[in-house]
């Protein structure tokens, strides 16, 4: 059981960010959606796309977003089961930084 | 989704909404300005018969709309396939399925729609007051000033309209408009004179 998608999607200008992000919060699961476009150039728009929900149909998704023309280029975070968990620091992650 | 909504969202992704704006006044003005050459073209003629202007003017609009329909699609078609492919060169998939294709699929056909209708209705206004002449409503002189009347204020209005697209003055526009149809309607009374 899906909670929480973040996606990186390439997609043409239209549909614009506001009919995809509005296509998207119609789905089943689905409680809400935040679309950033972070880059545009001449022809497509990449866009990360946060998607939030009781119960995210992933392949939904996918095919919700295939017809509006945008392709996944990656799935960046899944949050999954009861409760969704964060992300966290570990010493791990501080000396592979180092 | 609904048919409505789906008509809506097409159009927004196509972008033809200003499209068939220009094709819709390019060609209803020729609907209208074809119309006012038959009639007046019928008058200076000394043609009594409304039957045989009705007839002219029934030819005319069925080649306009179907020049119309049949230009404005293939034209459209033929712009928006290669924008098309051109977008799915920058995505690396292929859109012929998503809302992108069918938009673009959509937004040719309702130009070749547009641009078809456009001159029929116009011609058909024009010519209602020959078809009442026909059935004994008007005399036929009174139904060739009728028609005339109602073609030039045709022409105003596309004018008016333009106006108001442009946000400028209306009535300036719709005169410029209106001044055409009075250019051919003067030139042919001229030459009866003549």
């Amino acid at each position: 059981m899906i909670r929480r998608l973040v996606l990186d999607v390439l997609k043409p200008h239209n549909p614009s960010v506001v009919e995809l992000s509005e296509a998207l919060s119609h789905l089943d699961g689905v409680e809400g959606v935040n679309v950033i476009i972070y880059e545009i150039d001449q022809q497509v728009e990449n866009a990360k796309i946060v998607i939030a929900g009781s119960s995210i149909d992933f392949e939904g998704i996918k095919k919700k977003l295939e017809e509006m023309g945008a392709t996944v280029h990656s799935v960046d975070e899944v949050a999954a089961g009861k409760r969704i968990v964060e992300e966290v620091r570990t010493p791990q992650d501080r000396s592979a930084r180092m | 989704m609904k048919f409505l909504e789906k008509l809506r969202r097409y159009i927004r992704v196509s972008g033809i909404a200003p499209i068939s704006r220009r094709y819709f006044i390019m060609n209803a003005f020729d609907g209208a300005t074809t119309i006012l050459g038959i009639v007046i073209g019928a008058y200076v003629a000394e043609i009594t018969s409304e039957l045989l202007v009705i007839w002219s003017g029934l030819g005319a609009t069925l080649a306009m709309g179907l020049s119309g329909f049949v230009g404005a699609y293939m034209t459209e078609e033929a712009e928006r396939e290669k924008k098309l492919r051109t977008l799915e060169k920058s995505m690396l998939t292929e859109l012929t399925n998503s809302v992108v294709g069918r938009a673009s699929r959509f937004a040719s056909l309702w130009a070749g729609i547009v641009d078809g209708v456009s001159p029929a209705i116009a011609a058909v206004t024009c010519l209602a007051p020959l078809f009442l002449s026909s059935v004994g409503v008007f005399s036929t002189d009174f139904a060739i000033q009728l028609s005339v009347a109602i073609a030039l204020s045709i022409m105003f209005l596309l004018g008016v309209f333009l106006g108001r697209i442009s946000k400028r003055n209306i009535f300036f526009h719709g005169a410029k408009m209106f001044f055409v149809g009075l250019i051919i309607t003067i030139v042919f009374l001229a030459l009866k004179v003549l």
